[in-house]
């Protein structure tokens, strides 16, 4: 197994860290991302026509985009069988929809001001944080009903793994979760799921008590 | 009434930092977690310690101003992502600095903390409280249903204005900050936390608890957040507002500058109420001393306190406190057979609701939480610094041995505390001087680098264990130790001349007299507590001269150094010495 991967990309992190979870090893190969934008040149153009990252490798299989990756991972090495369980799928299915609009306005934002993009940063930060009250609201709910995860099992699902980076990441898009007390405890949670591991910009938590 | 347009161009903001405002639900602090409030455009770090007590602290590391919101909660201790300073629950106080891992953090190292009080399903704190949060009376007796908390991109007035629009019944109370509505027997109390210039948070209890609460819950929040979208679109028209400007009150002199001169001996600053006194072993008592008003300091382990005690003694206790238990101090007194009045008069004088004076913590035999492995030697009452050294070490899942020499099971002090350290602890019992040694040489026996070993204990055994250690090749600054006191005969008939580099000043040492004797009759601060080379606290450092140590502080290497003198005790064997003073 070999993963395409730059160290800063929620997106590659995804894939890591569901990597790390499963308690997979695999090789990566550094792709320059920034400043040399090697996702667009013709070697890895060839692998994603579509230019983007994290592409995955396994056996002759091409992988590309996360969503594609941690479903495929789900599939074929989750013993537990609960991370994309078919009981859960149309329910993780949302969430991960609702991850590639997080990804078009928080990571938008953070791209804008990590990496100098030309976009129109207050429509991200203000469609992020439209995006974040809707979680916030439901994460919230979810607690007072019992539950601790984005979809309503006794444990984590993909759904989880997908939303968690760039909602984690968003303060260096300019967008503090301050507001959002319940995404920051359910952030704590995920941290503490077995084989959690760190990005630069998401940090380990206390052990729980 | 004018329409808000009218006046709201003009508004400026009323900061009262007087009042008593909700900054967070109950719920909102689980265990292990920080919680990131803001009030009036302060931030907070909120969170609650494993003992439930909450914390409301200025968000802002104070070494380099990381947020602490972002740290870690380990349930006594917050610790600063960034470079790993730790402060303990309730006093805010720093206790390690992982830089300096030989070294016990100033006192004076603590963070602005805020008053807090827990009730009615949500946590309330004041930045500058005029009267304490109870004397408010706010729904006394009640356990109301705490609302989803909405922020809202408003200003404080506009929220007010606005707020009575909440389609619940009548509005039957209505002050700065907070409205009454009535609907039947249910009432509605609305919040209004003053965040930031522009935001404010409503929070919402419910009275009484309606029995189906997720219903009542949802309800409240699709209502709140429809009232939201009113406000923040009327908020849409006006000018953006400032941030409040924050103004923090510079750090106290006395804490930013040396400290004057003035005649102080030892320090029995604090005045402690004797809480609870219960024997903890054969002759040994404990001590729960509480503060009369406020806080005790910060201590870390291996501090210890002076007491003075009412027949006019003072006398030295190790605390045995674990991190985060910083409400109260315990210290355990063994009784001495050959007590010169110390041991007998806390035995059987003192009494629970006495009040002693006592000082503040002295930490010269501090823990470094950076070895690989820490041994831990306790003889006899010997275990009290131990103690707190070895609750740190667990809570911090830190690998230690702690090996406690008594003469029988009645003899082991603090048993029930033990009890939970009983993964990491080995008791030896009734074992003769020979057989004590020969268990500790192989407790000793196989050094590696950045192991540490502690010793408490009686004299001889101290000796005998540091002797030991040195034979198994135990390097000095890995071996710790501290004297219950200095046995040694002291000589004072010497005389020689202090030269004070710092002060300028040049005094003469006569005969009978101590160097700490002779600085104060100069008028020069120097703390001190045992006053018999014992605890280090008056340490000083030599620049020129050779001292004649007589104390049981130094290590040998620190001894053969020269650069370190006791001043209490420790004389010169030059005819100057000159002092880093």
């Amino acid at each position: 197994m070999k993963l395409y991967d730059y160290e800063l990309s929620g997106n590659c992190y995804k894939v890591r860290l569901f990597l790390s979870i499963l308690e997979l090893s695999f090789d990566t190969q550094t792709v320059d991302f920034y400043p040399g934008r090697e996702h667009k040149s013709e070697a890895l153009l060839r692998l994603n026509p579509l230019g983007q990252l994290p592409i995955f490798e396994d056996a002759d299989q091409v992988l590309c985009g996360s969503d594609v990756i941690l479903s495929h991972l789900a599939a074929n090495y989750d013993k537990s069988g609960l991370w994309y369980s078919p009981k859960q799928r149309l329910d993780i299915d949302k969430w991960i929809q609702f991850a590639d609009e997080i990804t078009a306005t928080a990571s938008a934002a953070r791209l804008h001001d990590t990496l100098f993009y030309d976009l129109d940063i207050a429509a991200a930060r203000a469609g992020a944080e439209r995006l974040f009250r809707n979680l916030d609201e439901h994460l919230w709910f979810s607690e007072q009903r019992g539950y601790d995860w984005l979809v309503h099992t006794r444990f984590p699902t993909l759904a989880d793994i997908t939303c968690f980076p760039y909602v984690a990441l968003s303060e260096e898009g300019g967008i503090s979760r301050a507001d959002y007390p319940a995404i920051r405890r359910w952030c704590d949670r995920i941290k503490r799921i077995h084989g959690f591991i760190p990005m630069p910009g998401i940090f380990a938590t206390s052990k729980a008590a | 009434m004018a329409s808000f347009q009218q006046f709201d161009v003009e508004y400026e903001m009323k900061v009262d930092l007087s009042q008593w405002h909700p900054i967070a639900s109950s719920s909102d602090l689980p265990l292990r977690h920080v919680y990131q409030g803001q009030l009036w455009g302060r931030e907070l770090a909120v969170w609650r310690a494993d003992d439930g007590h909450i914390n409301v602290w200025e968000n802002r590391c104070l070494h380099r101003g990381v947020r602490l919101s972002i740290g870690l909660n380990e349930g006594s201790e917050l610790r600063c992502l960034y470079h790993g300073w730790r402060y303990a629950n309730r006093t805010a106080g720093c206790t390690y600095i992982p830089a300096h891992p030989a070294d016990a953090p100033a006192r004076t190292i603590c963070n602005n903390t805020y008053r807090c009080v827990e009730a009615h399903g949500l946590v309330w704190s004041a930045i500058a409280p005029e009267s304490s949060f109870e004397e408010q009376g706010v729904l006394e007796g009640l356990e109301p249903l705490a609302l989803r908390p909405i922020p809202i991109a408003a200003p404080l007035h506009l929220v007010q204005k606005l707020a009575p629009d909440y389609p619940f019944g009548t509005l039957t109370h209505r002050d700065d900050t907070s409205l009454t509505l009535q609907y039947g027997q249910a009432k509605l109390h609305l919040f209004l936390q003053p965040v930031d210039a522009g935001k404010t948070t409503m929070r919402g209890l419910l009275t009484p608890a309606p029995v189906d609460s997720v219903a009542a819950l949802l309800h409240h929040n699709a209502t709140m957040t429809a009232l939201r979208g009113e406000i923040e679109l009327a908020a849409t028209r006006l000018d953006p507002p400032t941030a409040i400007d924050v103004k923090f009150a510079p750090v106290a002199k006395g804490l930013a500058r040396m400290p004057d001169i003035d005649n102080a001996g030892p320090k029995v600053e604090l005045r402690a109420k004797v809480a609870r006194k219960w024997q903890v072993a054969e002759q040994v008592m404990a001590f729960r001393l509480e503060a009369l008003s406020g806080q005790f300091p910060t201590f870390q382990p291996g501090a210890h306190i002076d007491v003075n005690l009412p027949n006019g003694m003072s006398r030295q206790y190790s605390l045995t406190n674990g991190p985060g238990e910083t409400d109260h101090y315990t210290i355990g007194v063994k009784r001495d057979i050959a007590s010169r009045g110390g041991s007998t008069c806390l035995h059987d004088d003192v009494q629970e609701g006495d009040v002693l004076a006592i000082s503040a913590p002295h930490n010269n035999f501090p823990l470094r939480r950076d070895a690989v492995k820490t041994i831990l030697i306790a003889g006899g009452i010997g275990i009290t610094p131990l103690l707190s050294m070895a609750k740190t070490l667990n809570a911090q899942e830190l690998p230690f041995e702690l090996h406690i020499f008594a003469q029988s099971k009645d003899d082991l002090a603090f048993s029930n505390i033990l009890h939970d350290l009983v993964a990491s602890t080995i008791p030896h019992m009734g074992l003769t001087p020979q057989a004590t040694c020969d268990v500790i040489a192989g407790v000793l026996a196989n050094y590696t680098p950045a192991q540490h070993v502690y010793i408490c204990g009686p004299g001889a055994m101290l000796e005998a264990t540091r002797e030991l250690a040195t034979k198994a090749t135990w390097p000095d600054e890995a071996v710790h130790f501290e004297y219950f006191k200095n046995t040694h005969e002291i000589a004072y008939n010497t005389t020689f001349e202090i030269a004070l580099s710092r002060s300028a000043l040049t005094l003469q040492v006569p005969a009978g007299k101590t160097i700490l004797q002779v600085l104060r009759d100069n008028g020069i601060e120097a703390p001190s507590s045992c006053e018999q080379g014992a605890c280090g606290t008056c340490l000083m450092t030599v620049i020129e001269g050779e001292p004649d140590h007589q104390d049981v502080y130094l290590s040998t290497t620190e001894r053969a150094a020269n650069q370190k003198i006791i001043t209490c005790v420790s004389r010169s064997k030059s005819n100057r010495l000159v002092l880093d003073i």
